[in-house]
């Protein structure tokens, strides 16, 4: 399904409109987003902030990143759904968990990261392009 | 033997004393929420071997199995740390794999609520699948 793209948490206080495509969509392994998301990787589009329209209160817990970045997880204060990360380095862009994302938006990861991290019981799709660490970053667009 | 883990923060710890009595995959759409995207990975354990330090957000709500569930996540860091069953009472609490300081602890032993997994989800093919809850059909009885 092409753009719009809609999101809501579980208990409904954030919501999202987004105007545009992704640009790219990535698992990932790091031990971070396993804590983070119940001990599976997180599933992440990245769309260009430009595009979205975001509703309700957001709680945000920053970490610092080996690269000297900085990483914002935010998340519903109300019911802990995870809604977006950003880093520091690319502020215009932000990866949306796609467990937030409404049914039927078609979206699927592309590649799979920080399979270093992963636990021996992960199952990976062979179809992923697969990096051990942090790819590159996407390309730019528009 | 104590098991121990913790947030992505370190805001809320916990130990377990007592091995886990099973571990599952769920991909019930509300897991697929919290889990941004994926299934949840929950390791199971009798709930009184269980003890949380730190502050902690609870929520309720009747879940896709129609039972009523509590789930408790940092308020810090939104990290996911477990979900309990209030009614019935009796069922094993679900401690977040994520969260375990060991998350090889216990390999999950089944899938579950495949019927709302994504067309992209790889199911390992070695476990048995179940369609909705654990004691619905078994669509794959694994190897």
């Amino acid at each position: 399904m092409p753009a719009p793209y809609t999101g809501r948490c579980g208990c409904g206080a954030v919501t999202a409109t987004i105007r545009g495509e992704p640009v790219g969509v990535r698992q990932c392994w790091c031990r971070q987003c396993q804590q983070a998301a119940a001990g599976g990787p997180t599933n992440n589009a990245m769309f260009l902030f430009a595009d979205i329209e975001l509703a309700g209160q957001l709680s945000e817990r920053r970490t610092p990143a080996a690269s000297g970045n900085t990483l914002s997880q935010f998340f519903c204060p109300q019911c802990g759904t995870p809604v977006y990360g950003q880093s520091s380095a690319r502020r215009h862009m932000g990866s949306f968990r796609l467990g937030f994302l409404d049914e039927g938006h078609g979206l699927r990861p592309d590649m799979a990261i920080w399979l270093d991290d992963a636990p021996d019981w992960a199952v990976i799709d062979p179809a992923l392009q697969q990096f051990g660490r942090q790819p590159p970053p996407p390309a730019a667009k528009g | 033997m104590t098991h121990t883990g913790q947030c992505f923060c370190g805001q809320v710890r916990f130990t377990v004393d007592a091995d886990p009595v099973g571990s599952r995959a769920c991909w019930c759409r509300d897991c697929q929420r919290i889990a941004s995207g994926s299934a949840t990975i929950n390791v199971l354990f009798a709930e009184d071997a269980v003890a949380f330090t730190g502050a902690i957000t609870t929520i309720e709500r009747v879940a896709d199995s129609g039972n009523t569930v509590e789930r408790g996540f940092c308020p810090k860091c939104g990290s996911q740390l477990y979900s309990k069953t209030l009614k019935p009472a009796g069922l094993p609490m679900r401690i977040r794999a994520g969260t375990l300081d060991n998350p090889e602890l216990m390999p999950p032993q089944s899938v579950i609520w495949v019927d709302s997994a994504p067309g992209w989800a790889v199911l390992d093919p070695k476990l048995p699948h179940h369609a909705k809850g654990p004691d619905s059909p078994i669509l794959n009885r694994g190897t």
